[in-house]
């Protein structure tokens, strides 16, 4: 063992050298980067040039289920509440209804296609049941792709919660193949509520004792990230134990601790993310280990057609249904419909008939990676076009190129925000910027400079900008966008307009906003004035409430000529 | 609370008339006012005034969302009316307004209710949506457009 362990070290250290590597090209080249770990691990294992024989599936299950509950727990904890609010039903009914109807219809055609025996086909089409959380997550957020809110938080949240449903039915088929029952009974039933329940209920006590948890102790700073995914891996184990479904569990302890207030929050999303990868190229490349891709030719027309059913006919058809009362549009249907992109859980859940020693597991598993490698290369390489020709994508905004998130000890609540200016930066013409915007520092050809001044700002310089983060967007526009916020921007300018010459208490006494008594009687416009004076600026915001209003347009003798009223959405 | 819960289908008027920003005002402060006294309807169509005081609530795109506060009610209400002929509503863009959204809400004006406008103002905002509301063909139509996306607001 001594002597062997530098070797084995150097080969896993090499795989994890070359998967991220390739993440480079698969950036550049637009394939699906999760493809691209699989194929590290064809290429190093016994059919590739690597010659690694692996073919543990008990280790590469392990590996694999660690893995993912970091995956999910992580996928929850960066959700926040208002996205998973805004799709939890659409995505909630994708997640449990979806999956039950994408694995009939799975099941159905490798039974009248392929001939495979019920108990199987069902087996396959439960594991080929869950949309594939990494690769969605990963096409819709680094991938490029803006598509509307409302559909990236259905697909998002969708495929974050879809698993414990695909696993508690492969775990179910596997439980009535291996023990000769041939229905499906109220055991089941009070299986899944068991599961279900314990998943929910341990998932949400986990989420609280671990902010409990970490705000309480005093300990190295350092130390909580790892503190963290260590508690994480406690809730799934733990809830696992008790005969619940600990990938619900861990995703639900993510969802409530992601959206609490955690000490060093910024952090342990930081933290989260870079294990998130790992996770990630651990789980594909053990998966892509473990095949044999020399056995794939002897289920190669099975594999490609049901991979091709499953994204043509099962995933869409059991989108429309689930989605029908939810008033999507008809492109959105197709996009949610087309994102249904399978990944290492299916490989995973595959690997539990080879593990129980089921009938046929082998050529189960097989069918998986080529069902699975269909939908990546098929699906994942055409979303983005896809996303435009349905006319989903919002316009493109370019953000930040650095964000620096500060866990800063007070109330302050700041980001340092950093972006590159171009040569269109809408913010080159201004003289100022709006009082929300605190510049820290100009960096130029990587000398900082002294002057703050705007005037003296240059395409390629680098500002850095204190900012709140629910400013963020706004800076977003004022910045980075290829030209200044359009009138109808209404995040910017505010929803509706106010008439300057408006005496702001009938305007508060409407909003049921308070001013101060001596600001009675002054119009909206000297409101303005007096509290922003002579350096006013298209795009300053000041707070009345509930309300906030927005300096619209100056004239030519730089007084206010348009006021916004834009209704503020808490952070 | 979501859209759908500020409307009714008979809360929802296609192919109305009216000749000027007032008596618009006025059809639909009828519409919005569910006590049903010319007393309470008097106070919303005044609230809806007062606030066109202070700038019209008139959106871009020939969208409007006048919206007021009344004592007489005692909970959000809404009610929207397509126009069979555009109306000059005061909007910046100049354009006439044909598609309008009424929202009365109680007098101590939360910011719950704040948050319908940002909905509604988001929701309008979406030329799919108000390009299927000038097509369909009848009230039902529009109801169902208009609360069919209902996860849209629950935000």
């Amino acid at each position: 063992m001594i002597e062997t362990y530098n070797g084995v070290l150097i080969v896993v250290a090499l795989l994890a050298i070359v998967s991220i590597v390739s993440t480079l090209f698969s950036l550049r080249a637009g394939a699906p980067i999760l493809l691209v770990f699989l194929v590290v691990g064809f290429m190093a294992g016994e059919d590739g040039l690597g010659n690694i024989n692996f073919d543990n599936a008990e280790a590469a299950f392990v590996i694999g289920s660690i893995a993912l509950a970091l995956v999910l727990f992580d996928s929850g904890f960066g959700t926040p509440w208002r996205i998973f609010r805004l799709a939890a039903a659409p995505a909630l009914t994708l997640a449990t209804v979806g999956v039950i109807l994408t694995a009939g219809l799975v099941a159905t055609a490798a039974h009248v296609l392929f001939g495979l025996d019920w108990p199987q086909a069902l087996l396959l089409g439960a594991i080929v049941g869950s949309t594939d959380a990494a690769a969605v997550f990963f096409l819709l957020r680094v991938g490029g792709i803006r598509v509307r809110e409302r559909v990236r938080a259905t697909l998002e949240v969708e495929s974050g919660s879809n698993d414990p449903m695909a696993i508690f039915l492969v775990l179910g088929l596997v439980a009535l193949l291996r023990s000769d029952a041939d229905a499906i009974g109220l055991e089941t039933l009070s299986l899944f509520a068991t599961q279900m329940g314990l998943g929910l209920a341990l998932g949400f006590a986990g989420g609280h004792a671990i902010v409990r948890i970490v705000n309480r102790l005093e300990l190295e700073g350092a130390l909580y990230p790892l503190l963290v995914a260590a508690l994480a891996l406690a809730v799934f184990s733990a809830t696992n134990l008790a005969g619940g479904s600990g990938f619900l569990a861990v995703y639900v302890a993510g969802l409530v601790a992601g959206n609490r207030r955690i000490r060093r929050g910024n952090e342990l999303k930081r933290f989260q993310q870079g294990l998130t990868w790992l996770a990630q190229i651990a789980m594909f490349v053990t998966l892509g280990l473990l095949a044999t891709p020399s056995e794939f030719p002897a289920v190669l027309v099975p594999g490609i057609v049901l991979g091709l059913v499953l994204a043509f006919v099962a995933r869409p058809l059991a989108t429309v249904a689930c989605l029908l009362p939810f008033g999507f549009s008809r492109a959105e249907h197709a996009f949610v419909g087309w994102v249904g992109l399978r990944g290492a859980v299916s490989i995973l859940l595959a690997i539990l008939p080879v593990a129980y020693g089921i009938d046929g597991g082998q050529m189960l598993l097989n069918l998986t990676f080529l069902i699975v490698l269909v939908s990546l290369v098929v699906q994942g390489w055409s979303i983005a076009p896809l996303a435009r020709a349905l006319k989903l994508v919002i316009p493109e905004r370019a953000g930040a190129i650095e964000r620096i998130q500060l866990d800063l000890p007070s109330e302050a609540a700041h980001e340092l925000v950093a972006y590159r200016l171009h040569d269109d930066s809408p913010i080159l013409g201004r003289s100022a910027l709006p009082r929300w915007v605190k510049p820290a520092l100009i960096v130029r050809d990587g000398q900082s400079i002294r002057s703050m001044r705007l005037d003296r700002l240059r395409a390629g310089d680098v500002i850095y900008v204190f900012v709140r983060p629910h400013r963020i967007p706004l800076l977003d526009r004022l910045i980075a966008s290829p030209r200044p916020p359009e009138p109808g921007d209404r995040e910017f300018f505010g929803e509706f307009e106010i008439a300057p010459e408006t005496p702001i208490d009938e305007l508060a006494d409407f909003y049921g906003a308070i001013v101060n008594q001596d600001k009675r009687g002054q119009t909206v416009r000297r409101f303005l004035e007096r509290e922003f004076g002579d350096a006013v600026e298209v795009g300053d915001r000041i707070g009345l409430g509930p309300i906030e209003l927005v300096v619209r347009r100056l004239d030519e003798e730089r007084r206010i000529a348009e006021v916004g009223l834009s209704i503020t959405r808490r952070p | 609370m979501q859209i759908i819960d500020l409307l009714t289908p008979a809360r929802v008027l296609v192919d109305v008339r009216a000749s000027s920003k007032k008596r618009l005002l006025e059809a639909l402060a009828g519409l919005l006012d569910e006590r049903g006294t010319p007393d309470s309807e008097r106070a919303i169509f005044e609230s809806l005034v007062r606030r066109e005081r202070l700038g019209s609530t008139g959106l871009a795109h020939g969208i409007a969302i006048p919206h007021g506060r009344s004592a007489d009610v005692t909970r959000a209400v809404g009610a929207f009316m397509r126009l069979a002929e555009p109306l000059e509503f005061d909007s910046l863009d100049r354009q006439r307004v044909d598609l309008v959204f009424g929202l009365v809400v109680p007098e101590h004006f939360t910011d719950q209710h704040l948050m319908f406008l940002a909905d509604l103002a988001e929701l309008f905002s979406d030329a799919a949506i108000t390009a299927r509301l000038r097509a369909a063909p009848d009230a039902a139509t529009v109801y169902g457009i208009l609360t069919g996306g209902r996860e849209r607001n629950a935000a």
